[in-house]
């Protein structure tokens, strides 16, 4: 199979005001693969995928989603194009219902059509969703609303779903769980990017991992050709 | 007792025609935690519009709400997308300034093009009453007021619950970011939203001109009882906005009763702010 | 050069206001009249700043204290004979008192409900005027100084409430009061760990602006002659100082001087289309917030790199 780049990002800068948060990133995404970026607090991995989402537009160097730029486009032009991003900190809308979260992800021209099938694959998906559908969000237990993010990102129908700090404050069992139905989805060949401070757990899920330090990659390979000792001294920078 | 029947009857029809007036103010201010000060001169441009337009093609009030409320609607989205927008998100007062910039001007526009005399819309509507007992009466407009309120309010909350629109502009006001990601042009959602909310106020506009007199001046003392009810009953919730209406309306007649007609603006205003310092969130309010 | 302009401030300024003294000198009526205009906008102005700029707290409702000092010094010369200067000076005691009693209900509000809680209070009040009749009603009352006063004698009062305002002011911001305003104004974080202390500075300022805007309103209706509550209550007074200061710049000791100025030339040369010139105004306002938020001398200090009334210590 020829292998098609979802995502290019090259040379990128991003600053917020006057900090520099990236420096000169590039990173290549193939399409149907799981890429992690991992690296500790601060690092700089939100802030990539928020300049990739449009949240931030870069300083300099291009983003290109199958082939076609995407730097200077505004969060709605990405989603639009196939780009979903779960936000860290999940931010689901709490005084919205279960359901209407979800058909919040849906909002996109192009997604509408299709809301009620990409409800029932979500549902299918995260039964617990279906449960709780009528209920407030913010009633939700934190797995569950994780649940909800990601089921709520799945809603646009995207190409590529970029995922930050999903495993952030929820317990072990609830990790493995979302993380297996995360590479459910991926079998059925959506592209995803984890950004994760959990080394161990989402390099265990890649094809592809980087390790960022103050805003540069400083590591990058298959995970099997890493070794833990050289991800932990790119990770603290030792 | 006799006495009250009128007060409470008129008081609770009022309330609706308050819930309306307010309803458009509500809804921004739980969006982008904005106080329009330009709502209720806003609200009495529908009102001159509607007399404009009532003169010039000589139709009663009731049908220029047809042109009156898209106009609104314009009015609206112009006001947010290209004055309130520019301004939004970094401190509270740059954008509570504009929207009073915006009161004087549209206050001295409508004194130059109207002059500063007592206007109505004529309806013969404004005479009616239905007699219920020799000691009450029902007249008429009060009744259409309170009427068209709760439509209108209804509708709304339809719009909110059931469209893409609404659903878009409540995920806006619970988290701008994250409703960005879902795809929602939050600023272009800003300014629809304005604009249903100037909708919702022509309408109240004109229900206003056909009940009361009004004036190039009238304007911010409808602001203040928009934000009367808001304050009683808190924000985003229709329930509240018609309960605050319903509160408003009747410690203002009563206390007209009590203390004597020229009273009753002034027993609305205590009542408010004894609310504001007892309960700065509302009674209804959640937050 | 700028630095030059820097140390000959005081000079500068020493000899503009001696200028300003000589104006009753030079016979000139309309001048007269426009400096003491400007000197009674720049007071009622910069007490707004103070409020808006200085303390985080936006009025809406300082006609409460014109309309206050205009009655008192209307009743205490109609009713008691009582001599006039004294008549502003109470004015001014009884505005403070009346913010004070205003503290108890509205002091509990933040940001817009504050705002628009005193806006609340001063219709309440001007309701309660045009109904009580001690104050005649909505017909309003004439002012009869005691003992007659000169239009000269009306000047040297506005001048001195005028400089007095931003003299007041610098004092303020100089003094340990301002200190802790200023920490507040550059972070909020200062303010959340002394919530007291906040409170109680930001009461001071608001008791303060009462009693200027009130002894400040009082020479203005001796100047008028006539007081009504429908204009001496109205919020007119307030949209009046808002646009003096956004446009002159708010949170500057200059910002409202300038304002002013702009203010009371725009409304005497458009006297006569008063309409027009709030329109002018309103919109000139807003450009600024759109455009340069920090109005005419914000910007300007910003350029140059000093203010020229810098109350910070150095």
């Amino acid at each position: 199979m020829a292998e098609v780049l979802a995502l290019r990002v090259f040379d990128l800068d991003a600053h917020y005001k006057d900090f520099q948060a990236l420096w000169a990133v590039s990173l290549d995404v193939k399409k149907g693969e799981v890429v992690s970026i991992i690296g500790a607090n601060g690092s700089g991995k939100s802030t990539l995928l928020n300049t990739i989402s449009g949240l931030l537009t870069p300083t300099r160097g291009t983003i290109e989603f199958f082939g076609q730029e995407i730097g200077d486009l505004v969060p709605h032009k990405t989603v639009a194009e196939g780009i979903s991003l779960v936000p860290e900190g999940r931010r689901v809308f709490t005084r919205l219902t279960v359901n209407e979260n979800l058909v919040m992800g849906s909002y996109v021209p192009r997604s509408r059509p299709n809301k009620n099938k990409s409800l029932k694959d979500i549902h299918e998906l995260f039964p617990v969703l279906k449960a709780r559908q009528n209920q407030m969000a913010d009633t939700l237990s934190g797995g569950e609303q994780q649940m909800l993010a990601i089921g709520r990102a799945l809603m646009s129908e995207p190409k590529l779903i970029l995922c930050d700090e999903i495993s952030l404050g929820l317990a072990p069992m609830i990790i493995k769980d979302i993380y297996k139905r995360l590479m459910q989805i991926n079998a059925e060949g959506l592209t995803i990017v984890l950004v994760e401070q959990d080394i161990r757990r989402s390099l265990k899920a890649a094809n592809h991992a980087y390790v960022m330090l103050e805003g540069k990659v400083v590591l990058e390979g298959e995970p099997s050709s890493l070794t833990e000792d050289e991800v932990k001294k790119a990770y603290f920078g030792l | 007792m006799e006495d009250f029947a009128q007060p409470i009857v008129n008081g609770i029809l009022l309330g609706g025609l308050y819930a309306i007036i307010a309803i458009g103010m509500s809804t921004m201010f739980g969006i982008v935690k904005l106080v329009n000060l330009a709502h209720g001169d806003l609200m009495i441009l529908g009102s001159f519009l509607s007399l404009s337009l009532g003169t010039w093609m000589g139709i009663g009030p009731l049908w220029t709400l047809l042109l009156v409320v898209p106009i609104m609607y314009f009015v609206g989205f112009f006001v947010q997308g290209f004055l309130l927008n520019r301004v939004l998100g970094k401190e509270m007062e740059p954008p509570l300034l504009v929207a009073f910039g915006v009161s004087i001007i549209l206050q001295n526009l409508l004194l130059m093009i109207y002059t500063p005399d007592a206007r109505s819309l004529m309806t013969d509507l404004a005479v009616k009453t239905i007699p219920i007992t020799s000691y009450l009466n029902i007249p008429v407009i009060y009744l259409l007021d309170a009427l068209i309120g709760v439509a209108v309010i209804t509708i709304l909350y339809l719009l909110f619950q059931r469209t893409y629109l609404g659903r878009a502009i409540r995920a806006a006001s619970d988290d701008e970011v994250a409703a960005r990601l879902m795809g929602v042009n939050t600023r272009n959602i800003y300014a629809k939203a304005m604009g249903i909310a100037m909708m919702s106020a022509g309408v109240a506009g004109v229900l206003v001109g056909m009940t009361f007199t009004f004036y190039p001046h009238t304007g911010p003392q409808y602001l203040i009882i928009a934000f009367g009810v808001v304050v009683i009953g808190g924000l985003g919730s229709m329930k509240g906005t018609l309960a605050g209406g319903l509160i408003l309306a009747l410690s203002q007649l009563l206390g007209a009763q009590i203390f004597g007609p020229g009273y009753q603006l002034f027993c609305g205003y205590v009542v408010l702010l004894i609310v504001l310092a007892v309960r700065p969130q509302g009674i209804f309010g959640t937050v | 050069m700028k630095k030059a302009i820097y140390n000959s401030r005081w000079y500068v300024l020493a000899a503009l206001v001696l200028i300003l003294g000589i104006v009753p000198l030079m016979g000139d009526q309309y001048l007269l009249f426009f400096c003491m205009l400007f000197f009674l906008y720049l007071a009622l102005a910069q007490m707004w700043n103070l409020l808006a700029g200085y303390s985080g707290l936006i009025s809406l409702g300082q006609q409460s204290f014109v309309g206050m000092g205009g009655y008192v010094v209307a009743v205490m010369s109609n009713y008691y004979g009582v001599y006039i200067w004294l008549g502003v000076l109470l004015g001014g005691v009884f505005s403070a008192l009346l913010g004070l009693f205003m503290s108890l209900f509205i002091f509990r509000m933040k940001g817009v409900y504050f705002a628009i809680g005193t806006w609340i209070f001063s219709e309440a009040l001007l309701i309660w005027f045009s109904n009580w009749e001690y104050t005649k009603y909505g017909m309003g009352l004439f002012i009869k100084p005691n003992p007659n006063i000169s239009m000269t004698e009306i000047y040297y009062a506005s001048l001195i409430v005028g400089v007095g305002s931003v003299a007041l002011v610098y004092g303020i911001l100089r003094s340990k009061l301002g200190l802790g305003l200023m920490a507040m104004r550059d972070d909020e974080a200062v303010s959340e760990t002394m919530g007291v202390e906040v409170f109680r500075s930001k009461l001071y300022c608001f008791l303060i602006g009462a009693f200027v805007t009130g002894s400040t309103a009082g020479i203005l209706y001796i100047f008028q002659v006539f007081i009504q509550p429908y204009k001496a209550f109205a919020i007119d007074w307030t949209v009046k100082l808002v646009f003096i200061v956004i446009i002159g710049g708010i949170g500057t000791l200059e910002g409202p001087i300038v304002g002013a100025f702009v203010f009371v030339l725009l409304s005497q040369t458009l006297a006569e289309y008063f309409s027009v010139s709030m329109l002018i105004l309103g919109a000139i306002a807003i450009l600024v917030i759109l455009i340069a938020p920090k109005g005419i001398m914000g910007t300007l200090q910003e350029k140059l790199g000093f203010e020229i009334l810098s109350p910070r210590r150095k």
